[in-house]
């Protein structure tokens, strides 16, 4: 990926991610409106304790993305995030836009991934083979 | 609730500049000047720090505390009132910092700095969104 398009999705995502958090944080019950049922018998906890450990995940998320840290990690755990956000709470006119918002988060992390997680996972594949 | 998340946006955006500026100086690299040539000259001067800590360093700490308290009010930690006061503190003295540090550039150095004229620009846009909000 172009170096500037890299910073100017990282910078956007964060940004996203951020503000998610905080909105989750403002109002963790109404956010909770949005997991099917299904999903809420599956939780240990309730569903506010459940919403308030994801605005804390997306604000771990926004800020590695925000300060240039770990982005490989940052942009693995808005992959894994937003694979389950779409899962549990299924295709709707809100949900419909974290599709870009994961496929943004995908190449974020194909294009940050360590050169050395990279070999590691090439030399394993030789290995099979 | 919409100047407020303006100003969230605003100050992740000089956080991003502000990290950029501090990962470039501390690997002794020149960063990249979209337009002119004298971000440099402006970067290396001796007015691009105050005492010991670099404009850099006070931007950023002054971007995500601006971020920090838009956030807390947002979310509506109490006290409200010293979010506010921060907020309104933080956008002052950098406007007026901004100022500064821009006629520096355009009187004292003679050379203009991308990313310097960014965070003003960055920072006048949230006095100009607060001064809107309050009016």
């Amino acid at each position: 990926m172009h170096k500037t398009s890299f910073h100017i999705l990282r910078v956007g995502l964060a940004i996203t991610f951020l503000w998610i958090g905080i909105l989750i944080f403002k109002a963790p019950e109404a956010w909770g409106g949005y997991v099917s049922p299904w999903a809420l018998k599956l939780l240990p906890i309730s569903i506010e304790q459940a919403m308030i450990g994801t605005a804390f995940l997306d604000i771990v998320v926004g800020a590695l993305l925000l300060f240039d840290t770990l982005v490989w990690l940052g942009a693995l755990a808005a992959t894994i995030h937003l694979i389950i956000v779409l899962t549990v709470s299924g295709i709707n006119e809100v949900t419909v836009r974290d599709i870009a918002i994961l496929a943004g988060a995908t190449a974020l992390f194909f294009d940050s991934m360590p050169a050395s997680f990279i070999e590691k996972l090439y030399s394993n594949k030789i290995k099979i083979l | 609730m919409t100047s407020l998340a303006l100003l969230f946006t605003l100050s992740a955006i000089g956080i991003s500049e502000t990290m950029y500026l501090i990962r470039k100086r501390i690997a002794f690299e020149k960063p990249i000047c979209p337009i002119g040539e004298d971000c440099a000259v402006v970067l290396e001067s001796k007015y691009s720090k105050l005492f010991i800590i670099p404009n850099d360093v006070l931007g950023l700490l002054s971007y995500i505390l601006i971020a920090l308290a838009s956030a807390l009010l947002v979310i509506g930690v109490e006290p409200l009132f010293l979010w506010n006061i921060v907020l309104i503190i933080m956008v002052i003295i950098t406007s007026i910092a901004s100022v500064f540090f821009t006629y520096l550039q355009w009187r004292v150095l003679h050379a203009w700095c991308f990313w310097c004229l960014m965070s003003a620009l960055t920072i006048w846009l949230m006095a100009i969104i607060m001064l809107a909000s309050y009016y």
